[in-house]
């Protein structure tokens, strides 16, 4: 029987083991013959008895079992296993919790090579290998969302304002805190589709508090909270602490500073300027949503509109008419060329946006138009379809209204690129 | 494992306290000192179970404590590398799922788990075998194999394994469904 083969080899293998210790404290050895008599009476007790046991386990019974057997490869993870406890140091060692191995519980040798995952457990650490044996492991029907949550998802001021039913007072942190319209049906819609981390450079205490406010009964962010102590690198968000591979995770966020890596994995979305202070602290003159009395739409705001993105992207991507195999799709190449379409068909000449001394290629604006699609430009010509100019007085502006192409503000690329369609001109006008 | 073991401890007592209920004093300051404490060769002391000897007191230089020598009867929990235990599961996520058996939390990787039992993410996260016929989610009892101990000051923690015969769920809370 496997179960009596196996102890005798354990026994003698390490120190702190119950076997050793009884020899060691009592001077008998009474522990090895027990176990041989009563096994196959369990394992006839075991076949007549109802308890919940894997049909896997009745199989292996019937498997010759002496010694030398063990090492076939019938039944190869049974071997494995043996031969990992008697010898320990053929194990992989995966990743440690607590200092002790995962996988033959061996204390850790600490050479500094691990990703300590502290969002999971305080104390788990992971080396490469095995993230990215998870992370290969892991391509069900399902891709990763990496939301921010300050600004995105909620935010949150330290002043007083008017009660309402979104808006939480967080007694211990002294903040008041409103979610975003949308937020909770974002989430549920979301959660089928997406597994979502929430990613902040926040303490690890108020991350914490607000995946509690966002999600009270801890379905979507379970142990997948990531906080400022989590990033390898200060001030800097990446993605080797995030469980999922990278051809595969979206990223949500409203600033592209923090992800100078992940650059093609992000989608940028607007701030959510609820409270004065807020707006204050970004240096905008204009009024907050609170000071308007006002609310972002429940069904066209923001969150709606992401919403509606990543459910295409999602759609593109499990789509079941592509050829190419599952694991070699990667959500990268989708968000590119979503976005190409955006805009595509547009000519962009640019007036009074950026000065002429600088290289026009390298301005933000110009770089993402390109990346909407747009074919951007200096020089006016017949194929321009619109101008973007912050002056109706240039030469190039008064051209466009001769001509009668599109004269619009920079805004307007700026609104395609957080909306993800082409917006209507007429609405923003210079 | 419990043992049942004999323990000597220098207790040492404020004068406050001497007085015709010495004795009594002495054991309540044991009880509440060592019950609950942890070490590495005997494991969690759980109980008490009856003092020995108090032997002669000594009074300490330069302060009035008095410290007595006493012997002890305990109960004593101890895991053992090999030991099989019933735990109940308390968490479970991608990585495997954490138990707790008495005192002592286990936790058991996935790597430990058998191939056959896939992790399903959701509101009750939870390993199942394809056919779902077995179960393992939060509250579930099942029997596993220690296969690591480490020993804090606080807590004993273990890596344990469910991928040997006999061991696995015994009784899934959920099981009706």
């Amino acid at each position: 029987m496997s179960l009596a083969a196996e102890s005798p080899l354990q026994s003698s293998s390490s120190s702190d083991d119950f076997a050793a210790f009884l020899d060691a404290e009592l001077d008998a050895d009474s522990s090895n013959s027990s176990p041989n008599g009563e096994s196959n009476d369990d394992e006839e007790i075991d076949l007549k008895e109802e308890r919940i046991k894997r049909r896997k386990v009745e199989m292996s019974e019937t498997i010759e079992v002496i010694e030398s057997s063990k090492t076939a490869d019938v039944n190869k993870e049974k071997s494995v296993l043996s031969s990992e406890s008697t010898k320990p140091n053929l194990c992989p060692h995966p990743g440690f919790i607590k200092g002790l191995c995962l996988m033959c519980g061996q204390i850790e040798e600490d050479d500094g090579s691990g990703v300590a995952l502290s969002y999971i457990h305080k104390d788990l650490k992971l080396g490469s290998h095995e993230m990215n044996r998870l992370r290969g492991a892991d391509l069900r029907n399902l891709l990763h969302v990496t939301a921010d949550e300050d600004h995105l998802l909620k935010q949150a001021d330290l002043l007083q304002d008017d009660p309402n039913r979104s808006l939480f007072k967080l007694g211990s942190m002294h903040m008041l805190t409103k979610l975003r319209p949308f937020v909770r049906t974002f989430l549920k819609e979301a959660s089928p589709m997406f597994e979502m981390y929430v990613y902040t450079m926040a303490e690890r205490c108020y991350a914490l508090e607000m995946a509690r406010l966002l999600d009270p009964s801890n379905i979507y962010f379970n142990s997948k909270v990531i906080s400022q102590s989590d990033c390898t690198q200060r001030h800097q968000k990446g993605l080797d602490v995030v469980l999922g591979a990278e051809s595969v995770v979206v990223i949500l966020d409203d600033t592209e500073l923090v992800w100078q890596k992940h650059k093609d994995n992000l989608i940028v979305m607007e701030r959510y300027h609820y409270f004065a202070s807020s707006c204050h602290q970004f240096g905008f003159n204009m009024k907050s949503l609170s000071q308007c009395k006002k609310d972002e739409s429940d069904t066209e705001g923001a969150l709606a509109n992401v919403l509606n993105d990543l459910k295409h992207v999602h759609h593109i991507f499990f789509d079941p008419a592509l050829d190419t195999d599952l694991s070699s799709r990667d959500v990268r190449e989708m968000l590119k060329k979503v976005r190409q379409d955006v805009l595509h068909g547009c000519k962009i000449a640019f007036s009074r946006v950026f000065p002429s001394t600088v290289r026009a290629a390298d301005q933000h604006i110009w770089r993402i138009a390109e990346q909407l699609g747009a074919l951007c430009t200096t020089d006016v010509d017949s194929s321009v379809t619109h101008v973007v100019s912050t002056d109706t007085g240039t030469a190039k502006a008064r051209w466009a209204v001769q001509n009668e192409k599109f004269l619009v503000n920079p805004r307007w690329v700026e609104a395609a690129n957080y909306f993800w369609c082409r917006q209507k001109e007429d609405d923003y006008v210079v | 494992m419990f043992f049942h073991i004999s323990m000597e401890k220098n207790m040492q007592l404020h004068p406050r306290h001497f007085g015709p209920h010495l004795r009594d004093k002495l054991v309540a300051k044991l009880m509440k000192d060592v019950e609950g404490t942890c070490s590495g060769r005997h494991g969690f002391v759980v109980a008490i179970t009856g003092v020995d000897d108090i032997g002669k007191g000594l009074i300490r230089e330069g302060t009035g404590f008095v410290t007595f020598p006493v012997r002890y009867q305990c109960v004593v929990f101890r895991p053992f590398k090999g030991e099989i235990l019933e735990a109940v599961v308390t968490m479970v996520n991608k990585m495997g799922f954490f138990a707790e058996a008495g005192p002592v939390q286990i936790f058991v990787s996935n790597h430990l788990i058998p191939d056959d039992m896939e992790f399903q993410t959701g509101d009750v996260p939870n390993y199942t075998t394809s056919d779902r016929s077995v179960r393992i989610q939060k509250d579930s009892e099942v029997r596993l194999k220690i296969i690591g101990t480490r020993v804090d000051a606080t807590e004993i923690f273990c890596i344990g394994t469910i991928k040997d015969d006999f061991l696995g769920v015994i009784n899934d809370p959920g099981a009706a469904a």
